[in-house]
């Protein structure tokens, strides 16, 4: 069973983080850049697929070069291989420039079976890229996934949403997208660490995967940042110290607040 | 040589890191407070391989060195929650077996210290032998092809979680009749193989103990190495003790200091954050400063313990040591007084850490000991003792 998991490269969620005042696109000099947590879910339930029913793990990934730190990272928890689709071009695509990157990449690997995607990176957090490489590449897209099981033929998730729980299934080639509930993802080995270096990373280029440098990035992107503004910052708390009215002036400021 | 750490080792360091961290201060206290071990976190290290980087890899290790063996402890110390046995079983231990063990002592004792499903405690200090180790006293003499050992050790660290433990003791020379150092194993469970605890004031898990050996019998295996070469190979295994030592006390040091910034930053007292006060923002700096030191010199050291040189690890590991204890004291010391009276509070936890933080001052040598040996062999001045 072939199984590709989308990887991409965010600012720690820790670190503070900007967007440039140039383009508006994220200033990723200002912050530490990690594996977002998402995608490790995404590559330990890819690697729990392989380890039961055999086959090979490949990380696909859009980024600037520094994204090679996270695919490193997934490479140390146990994938095997990795596609790394780094180019210029590429700065400022919107997600169905990227998802369509995405699905060009996905297309250059044989027989895939299965796509494993985060549902929404921690940093742009549109939600949209796992549904829309779906929809590029005509496969079936199960979305929201707090649980995953697949036999190599179909595949069958339980989709947790707003709306509640129901269990979604496809017969694969199929493409789902995992929540923080599906597992808690695995540290890499030290094993691991020193067999990442030596797994195969393939770089290609916007060419490569055969698209043309005016289809992606900023300049033909169809939607556009027109502006931005700094989160205001957070104000401090009230302190409500009980002295005997402690439950009355919560609920009084509660309901000042029209929360109740 | 360089001074950016590899790849690997930077993932290394984040990934332990990242393992620590889930653990962290609270656990490790509770543990401590309750009687309990960091066995939960142990294994889990010693299932990603963390325990035995340093291992040869035909026994299940991960072939690496004292460099990456240190990186895990320093960020585990860090994160607030050290495994002091790692200075013990993979480090000290360890590096003897793999160094002069037979194959069989190596087969039956690696692959269990590099995945931590086997720890091994070591045994040097005695009563009357503490810094002074050529006053050592366990004696074990030959019986037909057994040994059988005999005498007492204090302070040994974690006997109560070890399967076994490398005891230095001494053998007679059968031709001049002087004793000479040996390394023997004893498993715990050997007959005649007693220990009790010794209470102490240090707010850890690993607890110390002394061991009792009376007429303890061995098989002729359980001497590690050559009879004729004890102190070299002994030597040989305090090398990484020392530098494992300093990276317990950089990650002890680094997780006060991460506390102490923390707290100044927010609290204030008059209008600004107390850490705008030089008062407070100057030891602060100096420790920072003096903490990225202790942790250059141990990283040589290691470089060059790793690199084979072992004298020049030698003197270098000893500085590294002197320097990290140094700062890990006055880290702690520094983070109770920033944080004012909850520095002393339990909920902030600064306060338990300050016994543990002076541990390194006096073991696994000495301060003034580490200071005797740069006296003589550094400044080459002549020796009170
Ligand atoms: C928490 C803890 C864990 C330990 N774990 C282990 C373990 O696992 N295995 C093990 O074998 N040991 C262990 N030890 C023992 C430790 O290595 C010794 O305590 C240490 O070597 C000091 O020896 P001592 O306690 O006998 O002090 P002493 O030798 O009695 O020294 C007392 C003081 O006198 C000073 N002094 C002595 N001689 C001189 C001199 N010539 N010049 C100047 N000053 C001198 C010393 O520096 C020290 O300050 C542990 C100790 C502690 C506290």
């Amino acid at each position: 069973m072939n199984i590709v998991v989308l990887v991409k490269q965010v600012p720690d969620t820790w670190s503070e983080r900007k967007l440039s005042d140039a383009d508006h696109t994220l200033d990723r000099a200002s912050a530490d850049a990690v594996l977002d947590e998402i995608n490790e879910r995404a590559v330990e339930e890819a690697l729990l697929a392989k380890e039961a029913q055999g086959g090979e793990v490949t990380v696909v990934c859009m980024g600037p070069e520094r994204a090679n730190e996270a695919i490193r990272k997934a490479l140390s928890m146990g994938a095997d291989s990795a596609v790394h689709v780094s180019d210029e071009a590429l700065h400022g695509s919107d997600a169905v420039q990227t998802a369509r990157t995405l699905a060009a990449a996905i297309g250059t690997l044989e027989s895939v079976d299965l796509v494993i995607a985060g549902n929404e990176s921690t940093d742009g957090r549109a939600g949209a890229v796992p549904a829309m490489v779906a929809e590029l590449l005509g496969w079936p897209q199960l979305t929201y996934a707090r649980k995953l099981d697949t036999d190599g033929q179909s595949v069958s998730i339980e989709r947790e949403s707003d709306a509640g729980v129901a269990t979604v299934e496809a017969n694969l080639p199929a493409l789902v997208s995992v929540t923080e509930k599906i597992n808690e993802p695995r540290y890499p080995s030290f094993k691991g660490i020193m067999a990442a270096k030596k797994k195969p990373v393939s770089t290609l280029s916007v060419a490569d995967v055969g698209l043309s440098a005016d289809e992606v990035g900023l300049g033909s992107a169809p939607t556009q940042v027109v502006s931005s503004a700094p989160a205001p910052p957070k104000e401090a708390g009230v302190k409500v110290t009980d002295e005997g009215e402690g439950g009355v002036q919560i609920v009084e400021f509660l309901s000042g607040q029209k929360l109740v | 040589m360089s001074f950016r750490e590899s790849e690997e080792r930077q993932a290394l360091r984040t990934a332990a890191a990242e393992l620590g961290r889930r653990y962290g201060y609270e656990y490790y206290v509770q543990q401590a407070r309750s009687g309990g071990h960091t066995t939960e976190l142990w294994q889990e290290a010693g299932k990603l391989g963390y325990l035995g980087v340093n291992l040869p890899e035909e026994y299940g290790g991960g072939g690496a060195g004292i460099g990456e063996l240190s990186t895990v402890l320093e960020e585990l110390g860090a994160a607030g929650c050290p495994l002091l046995m790692m200075v013990v079983s993979p480090a000290i231990c360890g590096t003897v077996i793999a160094r002069f063990g037979t194959d069989e002592q190596k087969q039956r004792w690696l692959p269990g210290l590099a995945d931590g499903s086997l720890t091994m405690a070591f045994a040097i200090t005695e009563p009357d032998a503490g810094s002074n180790a050529h006053k050592l006293t366990t004696t074990a003499r030959r019986d037909g092809d057994d040994w059988v050992l005999s005498g007492r050790k204090v302070f040994i660290s974690g006997i109560d979680v070890a399967d076994a433990v490398m005891v230095v003791g001494r053998t007679e020379d059968a031709r001049t009749g002087k004793l000479k150092p040996a390394l023997f194993v004893v498993p715990t469970e050997a007959p005649g193989f007693e220990w009790q605890g010794i209470d102490m004031e240090l707010v850890s898990p690993d607890r110390q103990f002394s061991l009792f050996f009376d007429e303890v019998r061995l098989p002729a295996d359980a001497l590690v190495g050559s009879e004729d070469a004890g102190l070299l190979q002994l030597f040989a295994g305090l090398n990484p003790e020392r530098i494992m030592a300093s990276a317990m006390a950089t990650g002890t040091a680094r997780h006060a200091l991460d506390k102490a910034v923390a707290y100044v930053k927010e609290r204030s007292v008059w209008s600004t954050p107390i850490g705008a006060h030089q008062g407070l923002s100057h030891p602060l700096a100096q420790i920072k400063i003096e903490l990225e030191l202790a942790r250059l010199m141990t990283q040589k050291a290691a470089f060059l313990y790793d690199s084979g040189d072992d004298t020049g690890a030698g003197e270098a590991a000893n500085m590294a040591k002197y320097a990290a204890a140094e700062v890990s004291t006055r880290a702690v010391d520094q983070a109770v007084q920033s944080l004012g009276g909850n520095g002393l509070t339990t909920e902030y936890g600064v306060a338990s850490m300050v016994a543990a933080a002076r541990l390194a001052r006096v073991a696994p040598v000495s301060r003034e000991m580490i200071l005797n040996f740069v006296a003589q062999n550094a400044l080459g001045l002549p020796k009170s003792y």
